[in-house]
């Protein structure tokens, strides 16, 4: 990614985008059958940016026989492993090139910002769908230990038609982190990208197209949940879907599964994230930087968000400083302005939520932040709550709010971090290894942390304990393996005239 | 829900009546817009090259689309062609199109430049954008030089406005691709001696200069294959227009034909602006002769029901 522009610049190009709305099914744009459209808003300034398909049921399914077609007919799922890389890697290329324009339309469509989009999210999803594509040629089957006179062969095989449900907080990163896998494995996808965020998705599916994905294996539905999610979730010509979002839906396409087909389902779903800060912590001016970023990151709409501070009384007033001074270097504005830390939430209705929360805290609880601007921004808001039965310590609020709450021991600290329905990710900070250990041990949470806010990267698993998810991990080559079947091939080798030989 | 248009029947790409030196004679195109109206046409094409739009400023085509709007009154549709060398000329009708309250635009290559289908594509998107209205793709490449190809579609159908595409290549396989391949855009038959060809693969309207003058015999064919689905009618009707057909794709001189039809029709046309020019004697005598023996043998099938 060349440097940053200005944010004159970065409206230039704003202006001149040519947005894609329709759906992309078996290779080319279509409206909806039904000629139905939804506005798409700019969440910073609440201006329409285009109409996009209003798909149903009825455009799922032919999403699903295109895709069912192309599966079959082994135009993917049978190419040469090197093949498919060289697709995937092109795709890469083509992303590379138009990086720019996807960086804009992503912040215009989703309201992060332009920095986020410039430096994580478009050179993230490049790098995982590159990832996933050099992986596909480098894994291999196994033969197990079995007799002499019989070969036991375990292969794996892509699963079939994949129905990949996205969420709206990063749109194309958790699109790559979908497709890269599933379409390495040799699957055909039915995408829905969030209704609030579709854009982004369309132009990659263009850009697949382009570098040579076969028409019919990669199709985008876009559409709302009860119109386009709940028909792709029921369909029973679909092998597998795999949501990221809430724990609400996630529960529904359990219940799509097993009303329909039983298909495989693997949920990436919400999170309250434990954040430990021990008295022994060192650095806490580092420790103050994780704790911000862990929190406000991308306005905080982030499932694996460290949105609980968890943190010893001895330390807790020297911490919180630290932390506001660093929580005040995150400037709220325009998501266009490259200086800009946190961005707009991602529609109104969300705002609105958030703001709910806002009101909770009683005065004085406040350390800093609490205000709301323009029916569309945050600031960066830090509450001590007193106690992990707060409201605003148990639910997970998907905005910029950090929670505070004391703790007087190490054991106390990893019972208050796991006394929560999720267990998606968890930090600690101590300078104590064995602590660090035990508690990384202890911490109930897909991923632990210690001394540092991350989630790894594409090389390490990322998913959820409790009701934070289940059924695979997103990234490295498990990732992998969930788009994939196990297969044992078990061939005998015995010669059945051995006995009348003698 | 934003208003998706449809493409059904005949929409005739209007000729600009003229005067003798040259000015728009705004009265006889007041009576030609009456004449299709009151003979059954589905809607109206301004800015065609037809109308000789080549030979027009943007703003004497926005005047020309103003007035048949008013003149139309919402009884039919207006199409407004932005078919122009210059991308900002394009994208003025476009606006201007937008302003007006126009149904559709008519959307072709800009001609001489030869793009690259990436070039037309954007050039496409950028009419688009500043307009925000339904678009008819128009696919002209004897005159334009190039193809709508497939990348250009693929590329242009991010936009929901694209809902059609005139297609007058002349290319059978055109009419099978996008058929097959496009179903999502409305195909309308823009190569007159191929109506029922198109029809037959599911066109359902036709864009059509002859009916300028003959607007009858054309509604006659769109009805009996694209209504009521009566091919072996429609080829008897088909048969009967092929000579005229002939007379005007083959003669090398098309919008002298159409114009000199339309006075036939009992409506003024006046001259061609340069640097075309009228039909002679020997021509116009052919077409007479084409014009007569079609409309007595297209009556004649007509009176059989």
């Amino acid at each position: 990614m060349s440097e940053l522009l200005t944010r004159e610049e970065y409206e230039a190009i704003a202006a001149n985008l040519t947005l894609p709305v329709n759906a992309f099914i078996d290779g080319s744009f279509r409206p909806a059958k039904s000629g139905k459209t939804f506005e798409t808003v700019n969440p910073a300034t609440g201006v329409k940016l285009a109409d996009v398909a209003a798909c149903d049921a009825e455009d799922v399914d032919f999403a699903v026989s295109r895709a069912r077609e192309a599966f079959d007919d082994g135009r993917w799922s049978k190419l040469h492993p090197s093949e498919r890389k060289d697709v995937l890697i092109r795709l890469c290329k083509l992303m590379t090139r138009n990086a720019r324009e996807l960086a804009v339309m992503e912040s215009l469509d989703s309201g992060k910002t332009i920095y986020d989009c410039e430096t994580v999210d478009v050179p993230e999803t490049i790098h995982c769908i590159k990832w996933h594509a050099e992986l596909i040629d480098k894994i291999y089957d196994q033969v197990a230990p079995a007799s002499d006179d019989h070969i036991a062969m375990v292969v794996r095989e892509p699963v079939g038609v994949v129905g990949l449900v996205l969420p709206w907080n990063f749109p194309l990163l958790m699109m790559a982190w979908k497709i890269g896998p599933a379409l390495a494995a040799g699957c055909s996808v039915v995408v829905k990208p969030a209704g609030e965020t579709s854009l982004t998705a369309l132009r990659i599916a263009e850009l697949a197209y382009e570098a040579g994905v076969p028409a019919g294996v990669l199709n985008i539905v876009t559409g709302s949940g009860s119109q386009v999610g709940e028909p792709l979730g029921k369909h029973a010509d679909v092998d597998m879907v795999s949501f990221t979002g809430s724990t609400v839906t996630g529960r529904r396409f359990l219940h799509y599964s097993a009303d329909s087909n039983l298909k495989e389902v693997v949920l990436e779903m919400g999170g309250k994230n434990p954040c430990i800060v021990m008295d022994d912590a060192e650095y806490l001016d580092s420790v103050a930087e994780h704790v911000v970023n862990g929190a406000f990151w991308n306005m905080g709409e982030n499932c694996s968000a460290a949105a609980r501070l968890i943190v010893h009384k001895d330390i807790k007033d020297d911490l919180l400083e630290r932390v506001k001074a660093a929580a005040r270097q995150w400037n709220v504005g325009a998501p266009l302005d490259p200086s800009v830390r946190v961005g707009a939430l991602v529609s109104k209705a969300h705002f609105d939520k958030v703001c709910s929360y806002l009101a909770l805290p009683e005065k004085g609880q406040i350390i800093t932040g609490g205000k709301a601007i323009d029916g569309a921004f945050v600031e960066p808001t830090i509450v001590d709550v007193g106690s992990n039965d707060d409201t605003l310590a148990r639910e997970e609020i998907f905005g910029p709010i950090l929670s505070v709450i004391t703790v007087s021991s190490f054991d106390e600290a990893i019972s208050v971090a796991n006394d929560t329905e999720y267990g998606l990710a968890a930090s600690i900070f101590t300078a104590n290894a064995r602590r660090a250990i035990r508690g990384a041990r202890a911490l109930r949470a897909g991923t632990v942390t210690v001394n540092s806010f991350g989630e790894g990267d594409i090389t390490t698993p990322f998913g959820g304990y409790k009701q934070s998810g289940f059924g695979g991990r997103d990234n490295g080559v498990h990732a992998h393996d969930q788009y994939t079947q196990l297969k044992t091939i078990w061939i005998d080798l015995g010669d059945p005239f051995d006995s009348e030989v003698d | 829900m934003t208003f998706r248009f449809t493409l059904e029947g005949i929409y005739t790409p209007i000729v600009t009546p003229f005067e003798d030196d040259g000015a728009v004679n705004f009265d006889a195109l007041a009576d030609i817009v009456e004449h299709l109206v009151e003979n059954g046409v589905h809607g109206i094409i301004s800015g065609g090259s037809t109308a000789e739009n080549y030979t027009q400023t943007v703003e004497e085509r926005l005047e020309l689309a103003r007035f048949i709007k008013d003149r139309l009154n919402g009884r039919l549709p207006l199409i407004v062609g932005t078919g122009a060398m210059r991308t900002p000329d394009s994208v003025a009708l476009a606006q201007g199109a937008r302003d007006m309250g126009a149904d559709a635009l008519l959307l072709g290559t800009p001609p001489y430049s030869v793009p690259t289908e990436r070039e037309n594509a954007l050039n496409a998107l950028a009419i688009d954008r500043a307009a925000d209205l339904p678009i008819i793709l128009y696919n002209y490449p004897g005159r334009m030089g190039v193809h709508m190809g497939e990348e250009f579609l693929d590329h242009v159908c991010r936009s929901r406005n694209v809902i059609g595409i005139k297609e007058s290549s002349g290319d059978i396989n055109r009419v099978h691709l996008l058929a097959r391949d496009y179903p999502h855009i409305q195909m309308s038959c823009g190569m007159d001696d191929q109506a029922l060809e198109f029809f037959a693969w599911g066109a359902r309207s036709w864009i059509c200069a002859g009916s300028n003058f003959l607007p009858e015999e054309h509604v006659f064919l769109y009805e009996t294959c694209a209504v009521n689905s009566d091919f072996a009618k429609g080829r008897r009707i088909m048969s009967a227009m092929m000579p005229l057909m002939r007379v005007l794709e083959q003669g090398g001189k098309f919008i002298q034909c159409v114009k000199h039809g339309t006075e036939m029709a009992g409506l003024r046309t006046g001259p061609m602006r340069p640097p075309l020019r009228g039909l002679n004697k020997d021509d116009k005598r052919q077409l007479e002769q084409v014009v007569s023996t079609l409309k007595i043998t297209i009556a004649a099938i007509k009176a059989e029901n």
